[in-house]
């Protein structure tokens, strides 16, 4: 009964226009603790359901997934900022506008489950459990990083969570491959396999979709599609942009990618789908960044500042929620300035950290290219620069 | 043989002191343009903090050309959107593809092509390496001219396949019957500083035992823009390596009008009698600079070869 109270309370206040929480509320108001909200339906290819259009948030989740989501978001301004301080060199790929793809799929497996992606990895490292002082060290490539400052923002990992790849595509074949090990091992894990709008024109995709059906592999492909692939816009390198139709053979669902509560369901929906044994399943997740591709892209040349500002005042995925949660009383606005100045001073510590911590010793720069090999010595730009190589 | 050995071991010697010389001078280069940051010999800096290493020489422009007419200051990307413009000009069945060269390409080595000679002409690819070159095999295969480009070397090896297997032998296997001779591949090559793992990679040894192919790889804008019209004229696939950190540093007078360097052909840049240094691309301005200090310091005269074509390479050139 109060469920329902609390739904249709939801329902109208979510028609009503913000309204500003005034900081006296704080005292009498009565927090639900959960509330029920709509969610976009998804669009489905060759299954019978999809995930539901209605799901349960509580309080607790809401507040986290807040926190989870203002931690990347700010943890990718701080490493911007970084970057254009020099203390980030090389490249840099920034996933802002794309923090509900990822807290959303973590919310929606467990942490057992395994994750594989591309470069755009700093927010899922987050989401995985990385700490910001290990990014934010790994991209200024100190030995405080979470691959010791050797692998930097392309390349960094941490349990069940494989990277940060630099090749397009090419972590396509190794999630099913995970998956296999999954399938295998019978503890009914499942792999999420990511992968961009631009290599999803790539011919090892195609490769791991085959394997994954032919197995039945527990791989759920998530393409994360944000519109461009590097500066090409997605109608202009696929001839068919229904990325989750791709898998042909494959079931798929279109998912609204600034949504983390869409995401959330339609991740539990794929996952469960895979540990009932049913094979794999893409899932395409709609979102959109706000940055360009990479630092050295202003990310205007090929669309609109228009555009960005469109999508970043009405679908940015932290204002969805917390406006969500203000307008249903599971939280008020002050409690989220609290957590937003809290997460501001982790990053800033972060970043601190980030700054002054050393880099590694240059006679590691030679170490674990082999294993167990006796240690040899491996050149460097001349012959007559050598390190070191313990394994 | 024994007083070649002992000037091997001199040059050894240089290269060695020029090593540890360099390791000196990395330091962590702050917004610093690259030659401007080469050039500054490094003060007592201290030996505490690692410093960052720069990929490390100081470009030499070659004289300006005389025998081929006009010519215009260019840099390295500028010399290939030149050679370009005049093989499509030359060449009606020439095209264009990879990705992102309508636009220009990310180095800008296709600006202005696309407006000039038609979306038909230079046109994008989607991602896929293998795709692009199994594509640029079949247009050659039908007589039209294919100048694929991968966007970075790195990028290479999906189309590993394609230009081993398929581009290499399509000649032999097919009894000459067919060729993809009017293929040539371009990729931007060779390590910038802050590349990492895959915007650095030199894969030309990949390559350099695949009979079939030919791999050229130019050290200059005048050497680039003649290089890569003989590649795209030569009836062989060709892969061409532009060493990327050249793109903007390479400033030269390059003719206008289109010209030929011979392929297969090292050239001897530098005359000498003692020793021969064999380089090619960037390493080439690198080796220059060996082969003066060793002048200097040891009186050692260095013959300074540029290799030019990888594959097949000159060795009656480099072995005389």
């Amino acid at each position: 009964m109060k469920k329902m109270l609390a739904a249709a309370v939801s329902r109208v206040l979510s028609r009503v226009a913000q309204k500003p929480a005034s900081g006296v509320l704080v005292a009498s108001c009565n927090y639900s603790n959960d509330a029920t909200f709509e969610i976009k339906k998804c669009d489905l290819y060759q299954l019978e359901e999809g995930p539901p259009v209605t799901t349960v948030l509580t309080r607790e989740d809401g507040l986290k997934y807040y926190r989870m989501m203002q931690t990347i978001r700010r943890m990718e301004l701080k490493a911007d900022q970084l970057y254009k301080q020099k203390f980030i060199r090389g490249f840099c790929h920034l996933c802002d506008g794309q923090e509900a793809c990822c807290v959303g799929l973590e919310a929606g497996i467990n942490p057992t489950d395994h994750v594989i992606t591309s470069y755009r990895a700093h927010g899922l490292c987050s989401a995985r459990g990385l700490s910001v002082r290990a990014i934010l060290a790994e991209l200024t490539g100190r030995r405080g990083g979470c691959a010791k400052g050797k692998g930097g923002s392309m390349h960094m990992y941490a349990k069940n969570f494989y990277g940060g790849n630099g090749i397009v595509g090419a972590q396509g074949p190794l999630g099913a491959g995970v998956a296999l090990a999954c399938k295998y091992k019978g503890k009914k894990e499942v792999c999420l396999t990511l992968y961009g709008d631009g290599a999803a024109n790539q011919g090892q995709i195609f490769e791991a979709y085959n394997m994954a059906a032919l197995w039945k592999l527990p791989c759920v492909f998530v393409c994360e599609n944000n519109l461009y692939g590097m500066g090409t816009s997605a109608e202009r390198a696929a001839a068919s942009t229904d990325y989750y139709k791709r898998g042909h053979f494959i079931p798929g669902l279109r998912v609204d990618g600034m949504d983390v509560l869409c995401v959330r369901e339609a991740t539990r929906f794929a996952a469960d789908y895979c540990r009932s044994e049913k094979g794999p399943i893409v899932m395409e997740l709609q979102t959109y960044r706000y940055h360009g591709h990479s630092m050295s892209d202003p990310g205007v040349s090929y669309r609109t500042r228009q555009e960005i500002q469109n999508v970043r005042s009405k679908s940015d995925p932290i204002m969805l929620l917390k406006d969500r949660m203000v307008n249903s009383k599971l939280a008020t606005v002050e409690e989220f300035k609290e957590i937003d100045v809290e997460v501001r001073k982790e990053i800033d510590d972060a970043a601190n950290f980030a700054t002054t911590d050393l880099e590694p010793p240059l006679e590691e720069l030679g170490h674990h290219i082999y294993c167990n090999n006796p240690p040899f010595e491996v050149r460097g730009a001349s012959q007559w620069i050598k390190f070191k190589s313990l394994s | 043989m024994a007083a070649l050995a002992a000037l091997a071991a001199t040059v050894g010697g240089l290269l060695r002191l020029r090593a540890a010389g360099a390791e000196g001078q990395w330091r962590r280069l702050r917004g610093a343009g690259l030659l401007r940051g080469l050039l500054q010999p490094d003060s007592a800096t201290g030996v505490a903090a690692q410093r960052r290493h720069v990929a490390h020489f100081t470009f030499q422009p070659d004289p300006e050309p005389q025998e081929y007419g006009q010519t215009q200051k260019m840099n390295l990307f500028q010399a290939i959107t030149s050679a370009l413009d005049n093989s499509l000009a030359k060449d009606p069945t020439a095209v264009i593809f990879g990705e992102d060269v309508a636009f220009g390409g990310v180095f800008r080595c296709t600006v202005g092509l696309r407006d000039k000679y038609g979306k038909d002409r230079v046109f994008n690819t989607p991602l896929c390496e293998q795709g692009i070159v199994g594509f640029g095999i079949g247009v050659a295969v039908t007589g039209a001219t294919a100048i694929a480009e991968i966007q970075f070397a790195d990028y290479i090896f999906p189309a590993f396949d394609q230009i081993v297997n398929e581009a290499a032998k399509y000649r032999y296997r097919s009894g000459d019957l067919f060729n993809c001779g009017s293929l040539t591949i371009r990729a931007p090559w060779g390590c910038v500083g802050h590349g990492a793992l895959y915007h650095s990679q030199s894969p030309e040894a990949f390559f350099a035992h695949c009979p079939g192919i030919k791999v050229v790889v130019p050290r200059s804008p005048f050497q680039a823009k003649g290089l890569l019209l003989s590649c795209i004229e030569d009836k062989n696939p060709c892969i061409f390596f532009e060493p990327k950190i050249l793109y903007r540093a390479a400033v030269e007078q390059v003719p206008v009008e289109p010209y030929n360097i011979p392929l297969s052909q090292a050239e001897v840049i530098q005359e000498g009698s003692d020793v021969t240094l064999v380089a090619w691309g960037t390493q080439v301005h690198v080796i220059r600079e060996v082969a003066s200090m060793a002048q200097e310091k040891l009186g050692v005269s260095c013959e300074v070869i540029d290799l030019r074509t990888i594959l097949p390479w000159d060795m009656d050139t480099v072995c005389k």
